[in-house]
């Protein structure tokens, strides 16, 4: 258990000038990149890692966090005024938000969007702080065999729920675990896929490979659909009355249970890894709206519409990061990037992080309670001015973001080598994307690849080597056994007449 | 279109088939001695890709796929990044960044000056200073 003095120098280290600045730049710069259509929060992210490099470990994560937690904020006001999502979060925001726009009111939409987002983002980032480390002391009883077992089915709940088809998913997850294979060896060192390249005996760096797939592969996706017209400004309607630009308390308040109901099903949804926030803003929406009075009112500029979308996909951040502080298993690509940027920093996550290196994530919890705070500042003061940057150009937008990408990735990898790798993996992502082939299964898949294979490797020798010495491992036959019935589950169609 | 997963099963088919049989024996020596073989894992994979690859061929689910135009134009950046990449690895960043970022935009059909000198002078720049005097890295 973690000592109470670890946990306040935790806390007393989040709040600190330094880290509240990176905090707050982290929000800032979140904030804009989910106003800007076509960038988002998470290839913000993975353009962000390689450049906190030179931080200590602490502001580097906050700012990485920051950014997260901002961009969906920022998201909600391109889907308000423009119908057109910043981050696929928002996408159900925009079903009441569009409407209240058209209705001269973009700023009471924003506002709402903002304030319902902050709500469902602190009730989560609370059971985080609560739930984590308990849980963490549990999955501190598994060894690697019922790390096997998990592992298994973490890419069979993901294979099946990401995308249309569960034979994709596992193909997708496949390809991954195979580009993780490539360099040493665990066992022997042997060099494995190197085709002559001997720069990736350590294997293919993971800055090249998630900016290849998330950021390069979507620019180029948005490129290819510009048809040479130039994006027009945005026309923001507004009525001249005060009560259309401010959201009241009475407002606020008449939404306190669906707000609620989206947080919990945010929350949920979000300590489960691969559902995301997209299928959480959508399913509070439909409850929010099965719960209502006038069902009617919905899609025609009901706050209680904006409420449940933003309540519940800002909700699923900080439930995300459950599995992935008490396990080591990011639930989504935002936590894979998160992942990334603390081992990068020396930091190996997992149900010993706890132990080793409580006070940074106490820190860590202080910055994202933090990060909600100056999400609320910035979006009540950034508002008006993130209405303007969502009519910033896109050719501005993609060649600064593409630049970024080729700096960072090479300060990531040490030089251009790093690069062409994730030009290679930035056109297989288009690709895959093109085709129906989820990256975030890929990068997942990728990204546990290793750690796949010691388990594998350790398992067998607890074993003996003896497959039938798994009767002697419930838990990890429990996990595989729920792992199959996973599969036979979803391809079986039952998935589908679910949704 | 379910042609369109009939084609990419029959891509996944035929790449696990000559992963296992060619290219996984020729890049990956065994080893004797361990618990799991060096090609125990890449050979799982070239199984599981060909046999979900069979299955996609005989029970194709419908996808939507972009135009060929897109996709031409996509290969086409991805041709420019390509070259890009290659010139910096002669002429460096300072001098190929913005030589990208001024053929991106005229290429996008970005014809106003502002944004043409914040992309291809200040934007570059600003990336220079962040670096090479902020960071004290060295810039591609």
């Amino acid at each position: 258990m973690v000592e109470f003095s670890t946990i306040l120098a935790g806390f007393g280290d989040a709040f600190t000038l330094w880290n509240l600045a990176f905090v707050l730049f982290g929000v800032v710069v979140g904030q804009f990149v989910g106003a800007v259509p076509g960038i988002g929060p998470v290839m913000a992210m993975a353009i962000a890692i390689p450049f906190t490099f030179g931080l200590d470990t602490l502001p580097a994560i906050a700012f990485l966090v920051g950014v997260n937690k901002g961009g969906l904020v920022g998201g909600a006001v391109p889907a308000v005024l423009m119908n057109t999502p910043g981050t696929p979060d928002a996408a159900a925001t925009a079903m009441d938000g569009y409407p209240l726009a058209r209705q001269g009111k973009p700023l009471k939409a924003t506002k709402m969007a903002l304030f319902s987002s902050v709500t469902g983002d602190t009730f989560s980032d609370i059971v985080l702080i609560t739930v984590s480390a308990p849980l963490a002391i549990l999955a501190l009883r598994m060894g690697p065999v019922e790390v096997f077992g998990l592992m298994i089915f973490a890419f069979a709940i993901l294979s099946g729920l990401i995308g249309n088809s569960l034979m994709k998913g596992v193909i997708a997850a496949a390809f991954g675990l195979l580009c993780s294979m490539v360099g040493g060896d665990p066992e022997n060192n042997t060099p494995r896929l190197l085709f002559g390249y001997w720069q990736n005996y350590d294997g293919l760096p993971l800055a090249s490979v998630a900016i290849g797939m998330l950021a390069i592969s979507e620019i180029l996706r948005r490129l290819s659909q510009i048809t040479g017209d130039m994006q027009s400004a945005v026309e923001v309607i507004d009525t001249g009355n005060p009560d259309d630009r401010r959201v009241t308390w009475a407002e606020y308040w008449a939404c306190r249970y669906t707000m609620a109901r989206g947080a919990v099903i945010g929350t949920i949804l979000g300590a489960l890894p691969g559902i995301g926030s997209t299928a959480a803003a959508f399913m509070s929406y439909a409850s929010a709206k099965g719960a209502s009075k006038e069902p009617e009112t919905f899609g025609k500029g009901n706050l209680h519409g904006i409420a449940a979308a933003e309540s519940a996909n800002s909700a699923v951040v900080g439930a995300n990061l459950i599995p992935l502080l008490t396990l080591g298993i990011p639930g989504s690509v935002g936590a894979a990037l998160i992942i990334s940027a603390l081992m990068i920093h020396g930091v190996q996550p997992g149900p010993l992080l706890f132990e080793n290196q409580g006070r940074l994530i106490y820190g860590l919890f202080g910055a994202m309670i933090m990060a909600n705070l100056m999400n609320l500042w910035v979006g009540q003061l950034g508002l008006r001015f993130w209405i303007k940057v969502v009519s910033a150009p896109e050719s501005i937008i993609f060649s600064s973001a593409l630049l970024l990408c080729i700096v960072g990735v090479s300060m990531a990898t040490g030089g251009i080598f790093g690069v062409a790798i994730m030009l290679i993996f930035a056109g297989l992502g288009y690709l895959m994307t093109s085709f129906g082939y989820s990256v975030v299964i890929f990068i997942i898949a990728f990204f546990l690849g290793p750690r796949f294979e010691i388990s594998l490797s350790q398992s067998l020798a607890l074993m003996n080597g003896d497959w039938t010495r798994i009767t002697n491992y419930p838990v990890a036959l429990i996990l595989m056994a729920l792992a199959v019935c996973s599969v036979v589950w979803f391809s079986t169609g039952a998935r589908r007449s679910q949704t | 279109m379910q042609n369109t997963d009939r084609m990419t099963g029959g891509f996944f088919l035929v790449f696990g088939i000559v992963l296992y049989f060619a290219i996984i024996p020729n890049n990956v020596s065994d080893m004797e001695g361990g618990w799991i073989l060096p090609t125990t894992i890449p050979n799982a994979t070239a199984v599981l890709m060909a046999l979900c690859g069979g299955v996609l061929v005989v029970k194709p689910t419908v996808q939507d796929i972009q135009s060929p135009k897109e996709f031409m134009r996509a290969g086409f950046y991805f041709a420019l990044l390509v070259l890009g990449l290659w010139a910096m690895s002669y002429v460096r960043f300072v001098y190929a960044g913005p030589a990208i970022a001024l053929v991106l935009m005229g290429l996008i059909g970005e014809r106003r000056p502002v944004w043409i000198v914040t992309s291809v002078v200040i934007l570059p720049a600003a990336i220079w200073f962040l670096v090479t005097v902020i960071l004290e890295r060295s810039l591609p």
